[in-house]
This record gives structure tokens, C-alpha cells and sequence, in this order.
């Protein structure tokens, strides 16, 4: 029950950081016009106040739509980043360690391509494709409808390589450790002490650094809903940029991902003290 | 330095760096603050291509609808690119460092709070964030810019440091706590230094590698915030907007930096894709360029630690340094023992 409190009380912190950082604008217009305006700030503080006129004004049913939508996109593109990373990094595992390098050098290039180039790449991709062999799939999303696919695709490049290369760190320091010295003297394959001692092991602190991760994505997800014109609630802020609807924004992202999170450190916590491995 | 040089990530990296930054002032010294505008190629009296040229050998990297050379843009623009993405990191690494050293030694007790209080920044898309706080200071109003351009931009770079500053020094407090809890500074503090010692005498010169990775890590990151800002059409040193109700001018940046060039042009990309391509290719280069040099630095250090060469205060005899080593390990006997009754 403690800890409970101790979790709504985090809780209650972020979302008041939010509130107080989304009236921020206010504060700079005024700044340049060489005034404080602490009032226009306290009021904006105040205006989720009377809760359901709130609401009423800002979360209308197609807002909903919106958000459901970009947390469609969002989770979809993380899972796929996990899987793909993952198999991809028992794949590499299995490798001798030179060829290892190698392919660490290459992922090092990919990792240091920024997001535009990545969208653009494809897109142009896509209309080349198309040009030449008439397949078309939809790049940019026209009058409201949603498209699932080259999104998410997009979206999922930039995580992977990063839980690729944080899984890499991890697994190869997992590694050096005695158990697997020891699973391998009494004979074990590679690809089981691979698959159930040594994931086992590594995926809890995968987890707990892919909140980085989780946070890269955000910002390319707004990037990413612009240039696809996609009909989620960040292309919807980028149109009618104002304090409180970033607010909803951000609370409509940070809510979900702060509950997942917490429950899966306290899920994995409860077993780890215990002295148990997960799965 | 001499270590840097063998490393080929490093120097390669260097090298592109320097290529666009040096480049840039002398290609603006020999052609001028303008880039060459040709309307239309003319070939037998009959005109073949007009504006936007595709890339050829004379413009390689094509122009614009309005037959500005691209290369040429690119080239004049980089220096205020990059210059500002260093100095966002620099502003923002001179203000983080010190407060994190100071929550790792001095607020040491209340870092768990402080953590908590700067945990949901990390929720914030930094994109959202800047675009927040900089869209009044950097879109121009009807009545025009109450700021003059380097203001802008000075308000700009601080703003755009001010946002990170909390997480990279709850980072850099963190690792300095761990520093903190090793066995020579525990010695070196039985001994009587004060904080402000253990600060420049063992964590500075401990972290200071650390620190210029982060820095990298920290030019990179507002390099991809540049392109994003970009993006939603907010350039460096803020964006002309021309409100005029009949032929109303694309909104333009008051310099040619990369941000504008690829933001104001991403729409054509099926039309003439080298206008977007062409700035966004260089901004992957930068940023590769960067993290190599990263890379490049770790592999030259990794492992060895420069400390400062200690200044000669007064004369100490053996003697006195003998008595100290024994007072020293007498001392740490007392520590370890109790440590163990505990």
C-alpha cells in the first residue's frame, strides 16, 4: 500500500511538471516584451480546473480517435523494434567473434543516420518501386485514413538499432559470466544456453535501459506523423500548436508508457529479489 | 593528441567537420554571401532545362525552384548550422556539469528526490518541448521582430540548453555519486580534503572523458532537434513569415542553414528529391562525422586517466610523508573495523 502511494505520488509530480513546462510559451511571449506575465501563467495553470468543462472543450470524440491511433502506431513499431533486435542479436551471437565486429561496425553506421534521411530514403523507395513496377503503397495518408504499414515500418528502424546494440552490450557481458562457462562444460549447445540462460538473464536489463529508447521514439513519432501526414493527435498538435493541447499530448503518451513501465519493474523486481529468474 | 591521430574513426570525422566548417568561410569569402542563381540552361539557342536544374557536374547538387545553386547553399549555410549545434551543447554542458557535481557530493541525500522531480522530463518529446518554448521567439509576428537576429539566436542556443540541462546533470550526478563512494576518495576525504578538492582533484579528472562523450552525444542530439525543428518550419535565427494576403513568400530563414533547406523543401520530394535530399545528406554526414570522432576519442583513451600534475606547495620531507602513510593506514585499519562491526 505504501509503495502504492509512493507510485501516485510520482505520478502526480510528472503530471504537475507537465502542466507547469505546457504554459511555459506564455511566460517567454511575455519575457520578450520585456513584462512577467505571472498572471496569464496562473491562470493557464488553472484552466484543466474545473475538470469536465475541460474536457468538454479539448477532448472531443475525434481527439480520442487520434490518440488511439497514434498509440496504435507507437506500440506496434516498439514491439516490432524488440522482436527484430532480439533476433537479430541471437543471430549475431551465434557468429565467431571477428565476423561480430563486423557487423557491430555496420550497425554503428546505421545508428548515426538521423530520422528525416531514414523517412525520406523510404518514401523516395516507395515511389520508386512504384514507377517501376506499379505496386503501390500509400506514403502519405490523404482525408483521415490510417495506414499501418510503411509507418510503422519507419518508426521501428532507429529503436531497433539502438535495443540492438544496448542487447549486444548485454548479452556479451552475460556472456563472460561463470554460469554459461559452466552450461558449456557440461556440454550444452550454444544456441540453448543462448536461448534459455543467457536471454533469461539479459532481458531484464534490456528493459530497464529501453526507456531511453522509448523516449527517442516519442519525438520521432511526432516527425514521423508530419511527414506521412498521418491522422494522429502529434500531426493534429503540430497544426494547432497551444499549450493545453501538447499537454493532452504528452499526458496521452506519458500515462500509458509510466503505467507499463511501472508494472513491469515491479513485476520484475518481485521476482529478482526472490532470486528467481524471469519466464 | 598524438594517440587521436592514429585513431582512422577519429580522424576521419575530423576531417568532415572541418571540410564543412572551413569550407564554409572560404566559399563565402570567394563567392560572396550569395549563391549563384541560374534561371535556365541554354544549349543550341534553345533552352533545355529550366529551374529547379537536376544535379549535373556544374551544379552538383542541383538548384532550387528559384535556380539557387544547392552546393552553394549548403556550403554557406553550414557554418551556421554546426556553430550553433556546438555552442547548444557547450552552453548546456557548462551549466550541467557543475550542478551535477554538485547533486553528487553536496545534495547528496536529497538525489533520490531531485531524480524523481527530473524523471518525467524524460516523457517530453524534446522536439514538443523546443518547439513549445522557441515558436514565440522564433516565428515572426505580424508586426514584425521585436529582436535583432543574433539576439534570436543567442536566445535561441540558450533556450535549446536550458531544456536538457536537468537530465544530463541528474546524469552526471549519478556518476559522480558512484565516483564518490570509491575507496581512495573515502582516503583522501578520512585525510581531511573538503568537497571542493574531491571535485577538482578526483572526480573532474576521473570524468573528464566521460564529459566529452556526453558532449558529442549532446551536439548530435540538437543536430537531430535542428532537423525536426526544421521540419515544423522553425529555422535558426528565426523564420520570415511574409503575411502579405495575395503572393505571400514560402516562410524563409533569414540564413541559408540546413534546417530551413531541408524543412521548406520536403514536400517536393517526388518532384525534385535532391532539394530535400542534398541538406538531409548532410546533416547524416555531420552527425556520423561526430559519432565517430566519439568513437575514435574512446578507443584513444579507454583505460588511462590524466591527472594533473600536482603543484609543489612546500617542501615535504620523507619523513613527513612517511608519517602521513602510516597515519593514512591507520586510519583506514579504524574505518575497515568498523565498518565490519556494522
Amino acid at each position: 500500500m505504501k509503495r502504492f502511494m509512493q507510485w501516485m505520488l510520482r505520478l502526480a509530480v510528472a503530471f504537475i511538471g507537465i502542466l507547469l513546462i505546457s504554459g511555459l510559451p506564455i511566460l517567454i511571449n511575455g519575457f520578450q516584451k520585456g513584462e512577467l506575465w505571472w498572471r496569464e501563467y496562473g491562470e493557464h495553470l488553472l484552466v484543466i480546473f474545473p475538470l469536465n468543462r475541460f474536457l468538454d472543450t479539448y477532448y472531443s470524440s475525434y481527439i480520442g480517435e487520434y490518440i488511439l491511433y497514434s498509440l496504435e502506431i507507437l506500440f506496434l513499431a516498439l514491439l516490432a523494434a524488440v522482436i527484430f533486435a532480439l533476433s537479430f542479436t541471437i543471430i549475431t551471437m551465434l557468429f565467431k567473434e571477428r565476423s561480430r565486429q563486423r557487423i557491430k561496425t555496420l550497425f554503428f553506421f546505421l545508428e548515426s543516420l538521423p530520422d528525416i534521411l531514414v523517412i525520406l530514403l523510404i518514401q523516395l523507395l516507395v515511389i520508386f518501386v512504384h514507377r517501376h513496377t506499379g505496386v503501390f503503397m500509400s506514403i502519405a495518408s490523404t482525408g483521415g485514413e490510417k495506414i499501418y504499414l510503411l509507418p510503422v515500418f519507419c518508426l521501428m528502424i532507429l529503436p531497433m538499432v539502438q535495443l540492438y546494440r544496448l542487447s549486444m552490450l548485454t548479452f556479451e557481458a552475460e556472456e563472460r559470466k561463470l554460469y554459461v562457462e559452466l552450461a558449456r562444460s557440461l556440454g550444452f549447445n550454444k544456441v540453448i544456453i543462448l536461448l534459455i540462460h543467457i536471454f533469461r538473464n539479459a532481458i531484464i536489463s534490456i528493459f530497464f535501459q529501453s526507456k531511453k529508447t522509448m523516449w527517442f521514439m516519442l519525438s520521432n513519432l511526432f516527425i514521423l506523423e508530419r511527414m506521412f501526414n498521418m491522422p494522429g493527435i502529434m500531426f493534429h498538435l503540430s497544426e494547432h500548436m497551444s499549450g493545453e493541447l501538447s499537454l493532452i499530448t504528452v499526458c496521452s503518451f506519458f500515462i500509458p508508457v509510466f503505467i507499463i513501465y511501472s508494472f513491469f519493474e515491479w513485476y520484475f523486481l518481485r521476482r529478482t529479489s526472490r532470486g528467481g529468474t524471469i519466464l | 593528441m598524438k594517440l587521436l591521430l592514429k585513431q582512422p574513426y577519429f580522424v576521419f570525422g575530423f576531417l568532415i567537420i572541418a571540410f564543412f566548417l572551413i569550407g564554409s568561410f572560404v566559399f563565402e569569402w570567394l563567392n560572396g554571401p550569395d549563391p549563384k542563381q541560374t534561371y535556365f540552361i541554354m544549349e543550341k539557342g534553345r533552352v533545355i532545362e529550366a529551374a529547379p536544374l537536376s544535379p549535373s557536374w556544374l551544379h552538383p547538387l542541383g538548384t532550387d525552384q528559384f535556380g539557387f545553386d544547392m552546393f552553394a547553399k549548403i556550403m554557406l549555410g553550414a557554418k551556421y548550422t554546426i556553430i550553433s549545434a556546438m555552442g547548444v551543447a557547450a552552453v548546456r554542458m557548462l551549466i550541467a556539469v557543475p550542478i551535477g557535481f554538485a547533486i553528487g557530493t553536496y545534495w547528496q541525500k536529497r538525489r533520490t528526490v531531485i531524480n524523481s522531480f527530473i524523471d518525467p522530463l524524460h516523457y517530453i518529446p524534446m522536439t514538443i518541448f523546443s518547439y513549445l518554448i522557441l515558436f514565440p521567439v522564433l516565428w515572426e509576428p505580424m508586426e514584425g521582430f521585436s529582436t535583432t537576429v543574433w539576439e534570436r539566436i543567442v536566445i535561441q542556443i540558450v533556450l535549446m540548453a536550458i531544456i536538457t540541462v536537468p537530465i544530463v546533470s541528474s546524469l552526471i550526478g549519478n556518476e559522480a555519486n558512484l565516483l564518490y563512494q570509491q575507496e581512495y576518495i573515502l582516503a583522501s576525504r578520512t585525510l581531511g580534503a573538503s568537497k571542493s578538492r574531491i571535485i577538482t582533484r578526483h572526480l573532474f579528472p576521473m570524468m573528464r572523458e566521460k564529459l566529452f562523450v556526453l558532449y558529442g552525444q549532446q551536439v548530435v542530439e540538437t543536430l537531430v532537434v535542428f532537423t525536426h525543428l526544421g521540419l515544423l518550419q522553425l529555422y535558426i535565427g528565426g523564420t520570415d513569415v511574409s503575411y502579405d494576403p495575395m503572393f505571400a513568400d514560402p516562410p524563409k530563414s533569414i540564413a541559408y542553414e540546413w534546417a530551413s533547406l531541408f524543412g521548406s523543401s520536403f514536400r517536393y520530394l517526388q518532384g525534385v528529391p535532391w532539394l530535400p535530399l542534398g541538406p538531409a545528406i548532410c546533416f547524416a554526414l555531420v552527425i556520423l562525422a561526430i559519432a565517430s570522432m566519439i568513437e575514435g576519442y574512446t578507443r584513444a583513451v579507454s583505460g588511462q586517466v590524466k591527472i594533473p600534475r600536482r603543484k609543489k606547495v612546500t617542501f615535504v620531507s620523507d619523513k613527513t610523508v612517511e608519517w602521513n602513510q602510516q597515519q593514512l593506514k591507520e586510519k583506514m585499519q579504524l574505518l575497515y573495523k568498523e565498518k565490519q562491526k556494522l
